[in-house]
């Protein structure tokens, strides 16, 4: 079987600089796998260059078998996207930000947008403005929004950082019981360890390690103090 | 369900109505400078350049007005939501040109009366007027949101539109005129001709741009 996400000797230069060098990465259907790295390493741009974002400088990028640069309905279908910045509207509601994507993933909205506010805990503040919303209950209507079409590939960019402990364990909680292809950059190992089963180690653009999520660790800090 | 350009024109029309951050400002601007020409032209030459001056306004207006509609998802990171979404970078410029159509014609409704009582001008055929002014307009926020997905990667954006705006305008502008002057006159024979030129203009803007949407709006 195809992997979902396949990607062979990419590389992403910004003018001289080299934000990856030779990538190779092999993600199968129902893995999660954590990107990671110190800041700087290339995780950003590696999730980029998967999502879509950004166009790779050379390699080969697949993902569910079509190149994410070009544009294809049922790839971004299938793809839901949580970053440290949620891509929410703040003079729209909770509802109409939700309605808004529901809309663009031709999702049926009613239901789902009423489900994912519940379960997400921000069903009582459906018609409060997002202006008024915490980093946490921002952050939390960030995934009902990449949730709302039900992507078989969900990409975490760093989704806690700027949140507090509690709204970062509760966001946490809220990712670790999802059943899909997960991919989570992270500098935070304890996260990395409670969603994903697999750890690939970036640093200067390169992949140094793969390996279980258990040995990460210690192969993170091993490469660390080379 | 909506089609997906104008889904995204009517959130921008929602935040805009709710926010005023773009629509006050570019009313006050109409209106201050409304004023500052009144003071300055003589009465007299309203008839003659009357239309040339509303024109000027509105370019001034657009260039303030029109790149924030790309600018604000910049500022907000909205626009990789966009990008992310199944939604066809042609899409989402549909969308955005949509947007800047209806604040453009908004503002006409507030401007044109003002201006025309300011200057006392006497116009031979409102009604064509008004529509060479909003066909005028329509194409000049075409031009001007196809150029404004350029800049928005640019430090400079706000800049840096008008910089690059102006050449390519300018046909959209003296046709706009020359059109909008024989509207005031109430010589018509022969509008077709500039009318013409500014709706080809668009077009082929227009094509242009959605051609290369997909590339622009990438990296």
């Amino acid at each position: 079987m195809k992997p979902q996400i396949f990607l062979r000797d990419v590389v992403k230069t910004y003018g001289r600089f080299k934000a990856l060098d030779r990538i190779s990465l092999s993600i199968e259907r129902g893995e999660k796998v954590a990107i990671l790295g110190p800041n700087g390493a290339g995780k950003t741009t590696l999730v980029k260059v998967i999502s879509g974002q950004i166009r790779a400088t050379s390699g080969r990028v697949e993902v569910m078998g079509k190149n994410p640069a070009e544009f294809s309905r049922e790839l971004r279908k299938n793809m839901g996207f949580v970053s440290h910045n949620p891509m929410l509207y703040d003079e729209l509601t909770a509802y109409e930000n939700l309605k808004f994507y529901a809309n663009l993933y031709d999702v049926e909205s009613g239901d789902r947008i009423e489900e994912l506010l519940k379960k997400l805990r921000l069903y009582g503040r459906r018609h409060s403005r997002v202006k008024t919303f915490s980093r946490g209950m921002k952050q939390r209507l960030a995934i009902a929004r990449a949730l709302l079409h039900d992507p078989e590939i969900l990409i975490l960019d760093e989704p806690t950082s700027g949140l507090d402990i509690e709204g970062r364990l509760e966001l946490l909680m809220n990712l670790s019981t999802l059943e899909k292809t997960v991919l989570l950059t992270t500098h935070n190992l304890s996260e990395a360890e409670r969603l994903c089963n697999r750890a690939v180690i970036l640093m200067n653009g390169k992949i140094v390690a793969e390996c279980g999520i258990n040995e990460a660790e210690s192969v993170y800090l091993k490469h660390c103090r080379l | 369900m909506k089609p997906k350009f104008l889904e995204i024109a009517w959130k921008d029309l929602i935040i805009e109505f709710r926010s005023k951050s773009t629509i006050s400002l570019m009313v006050l601007f109409s209106l201050v400078t409304s004023m500052l020409f009144s003071i300055t032209v003589p009465v007299a030459y309203a008839q003659s350049i009357g239309a040339s001056l509303l024109w000027l306004i509105f370019i001034f207006v657009g260039m303030l007005g029109y790149a924030r509609a790309f600018i604000r998802e910049v500022e907000l990171e909205t626009l990789e939501g966009l990008k992310l979404a199944p939604v066809h970078p042609a899409s989402i410029l549909a969308g955005k040109m949509i947007y800047n159509i209806v604040l453009m014609f908004l503002m006409e409704l507030v401007v044109v009366p003002v201006f025309v009582g300011v200057f006392n001008m006497s116009i031979a055929k409102p009604l064509l007027f008004f529509g060479v002014l909003t066909l005028g307009n329509a194409a000049f926020a075409v031009t001007m949101s196809s150029l404004a997905v350029l800049v928005i990667k640019s430090r400079s954006k706000e800049l840096l539109l008008p910089v690059i705006a102006f050449p390519v305008i300018f046909p959209v502008v003296s046709s706009t005129v020359f059109a909008l002057n024989m509207t005031v006159s109430g010589r018509i024979q022969g509008i077709a001709s500039p009318l013409k030129l500014v709706v080809s203009f668009a077009v082929i803007l227009l094509t242009l741009a959605f051609l290369t949407s997909e590339y622009v709006f990438m990296d």
